[in-house]
């Protein structure tokens, strides 16, 4: 049995038909990248993912999501927040409000789960290393700066220990140094925690997603490897690539692509391919 | 447009954010600000809004010291997207979100509908004018945020992390809006994580770190400085380093790269 199933899950919100029809599974383990457009319903897609929803003012029209075989609903909160963790687009959103350090907040989770104290305060060192928020430990979060304050979010979900870690675009706010370094701590993950990215973009997520699915619509339309997803006629139309394959796709048309070398997804496969290009055409 | 003389800024004595910052901004310039986070971006885009004001140093704005105007006064030449677009809006439908500014200004009844209606045009916004700014999209409320400046036709434009959150067609429309006001001689100046959005739309870049003003410079100058790109924990654009990769010129964009390949290709043939 997969670790998420979703069949048919159809979900409307004031009239509008926000997902469609979704049909997925994803297993353990897996790191899953989820591309769309604004309002393609990603947001609304990992909220359920993550047992926000259904709540108790929304309900799936069709369909439904279970999680280890039982449905979100079934799953007492504590249990549920143990399980999954959502960071979603905006830290400030999700920042508790009532700790008045980041070390605190970080370890709010954990200590809400009745772990002894000891646990707790390890789990929170480690964290708060690993996303390197150790000198800012003793500040209090809503100083901070706004990359600052997502790798607060992300730590805070770390602590938890989940399972199934889902990022809703989760370093739109991040530097470059900052976005490579969640990147790092995304991809040496333990295996068996299960990853789910949602991006507007898959140039983060080809450094270590294995699985790309494209939402239009609230359908899931496309559902494959890296290259299957991306180089898909829907995704063409929808995302943009990231700049290798980009550039690559303009080469072609500009008639300077051999026919069927396939289009480099990242900087590294365009080093190869554009030498060898290169070297063809000398 | 913007000029900045010894400027410095601190929240409280024991945290400086900027020290020692001067620049100079000419005016019709897109101008970038990059640097990690908590460098103190946002904040210079506080200093020349006059929402905050220089410690110690001066920052002059269209001539203007910000040491001796507030931020209503300014805000008849500088308008402001701040970053986080639900902390910005207010108003419960987009049409009244955008007519606020204007309304300030004391826009004629005539002027404000011709105004708000060009902003919601550009932004993409004319259908949705009656919805609850909350009730959009992120992007769209993101546009929401951009009209609402747009709508007050500054002559400067503060933008905080524009293209966060956009996807392809939502980037695309604010890369024409940039290009527009730009030919229009409005100078913009924007904080960016995203390198290849500063290479394709910056003419001028500001690089911060360790609160003080690394290099001032074109954006290809800035760019050609791989130690101080490094030390600021900023990356090449991917369009520069595809470039470096097949020896052509740096360039700003994927449809430069190709131009320049084609020019070389042309060269050797």
């Amino acid at each position: 049995m997969a670790l998420l199933e979703i069949a048919d899950l159809t979900f409307e919100l004031a009239g509008r038909t926000i997902l469609d029809g979704i049909t997925l599974s994803i297993e353990r383990g897996e790191r899953v990248a989820i591309l769309g457009a604004n309002g393609s319903g990603k947001t609304t897609l990992a909220q359920w993912l993550a047992g926000w929803l259904p709540n108790v003012d929304h309900a799936a029209s069709r369909g439904k999501l279970t999680f280890d075989g039982r449905e979100w609903k079934d799953w007492p909160l504590p249990q549920r927040a143990a399980a999954v963790q959502l960071v979603g687009q905006l830290p400030v959103q999700q920042l508790s409000g009532r700790e008045f350090t980041v070390r605190d907040e970080v370890a709010f989770g954990p200590g809400n789960l009745g772990l002894p104290v000891s646990e707790v305060s390890a789990t929170t060192g480690e964290v708060l290393e690993l996303c390197e928020l150790t000198h800012l430990a003793g500040r209090d979060p809503f100083t901070l700066s706004g990359g600052e304050q997502q790798r607060t979010v992300i730590a805070s979900a770390l602590a938890m220990k989940p399972r199934l870690l889902i990022l809703d675009e989760p370093v739109t706010n991040l530097d470059p140094s900052a976005s490579e370094h969640i990147v790092r701590l995304v991809s040496e993950l333990p295996p068996d925690i299960t990853v789910v990215w949602l991006d507007t973009s898959p140039k983060i997520a080809i450094e270590f997603a294995r699985r790309f699915l494209l939402l239009r619509n609230g359908k899931c339309v496309v559902d494959g490897s890296p290259c299957q997803v991306l180089l898909h006629p829907e995704s063409l139309a929808t995302i943009t690539l990231p700049p290798s394959a980009q550039a690559a796709r303009l080469a072609a048309k500009a008639g300077i692509w051999p026919d069927g070398l396939p289009y480099p997804l990242t900087l590294q496969e365009a080093r190869v391919r554009f030498e060898q290009v290169k070297h063809d055409q000398s | 447009m913007i000029k900045a003389e010894n400027l410095a800024f601190c929240y409280s004595p024991a945290a400086s954010v900027l020290a020692n910052v001067s620049f100079h901004i000419e005016a019709g310039t897109i101008a970038a600000i990059a640097g990690r986070n908590g460098a103190g971006k946002s904040t210079l885009l506080r200093l020349c809004n006059a929402l905050l004001k220089p410690t110690s140093g001066c920052l002059r704005v269209n001539g203007i010291d910000t040491r001796e105007t507030s931020a209503a006064k300014l805000a008849r030449i500088v308008a402001t997207v701040f970053q986080t677009p639900e902390l910005q809006l207010f108003a419960s439908r987009v049409v009244d979100e955008i007519s606020f500014g204007p309304k300030q200004l004391r826009y004629s009844r005539l002027q404000m509908e011709q105004a708000v209606a060009a902003a919601m045009e550009r932004t993409g916004l004319s259908s949705q004018a009656e919805s609850h700014p909350l009730d959009l999209t992120h992007a769209a409320r993101r546009f929401v945020t951009l009209a609402s400046a747009l709508a007050m036709k500054p002559r400067l434009l503060l933008l905080d992390e524009p293209q966060q959150g956009l996807d392809a067609a939502a980037i695309q429309r604010l890369e024409d809006i940039l290009r527009a006001e730009k030919a229009a001689g409005v100078t913009i100046l924007f904080t960016c994580h995203d390198m290849d959005f500063i290479a394709r739309n910056a003419d001028h870049l500001l690089v911060f770190g360790g609160g003080a003003l690394l290099r001032s410079g074109a954006v290809s100058d800035v760019f050609s400085d791989t130690a101080l790109i490094q030390l600021a924990g900023l990356k090449l654009p991917d369009s520069m380093l595809l470039a470096q990769m097949l020896q052509l010129p740096p360039a700003r964009s994927c449809e430069q790269l190709i131009e320049f390949w084609l020019k070389a290709k042309l060269l050797r043939s």
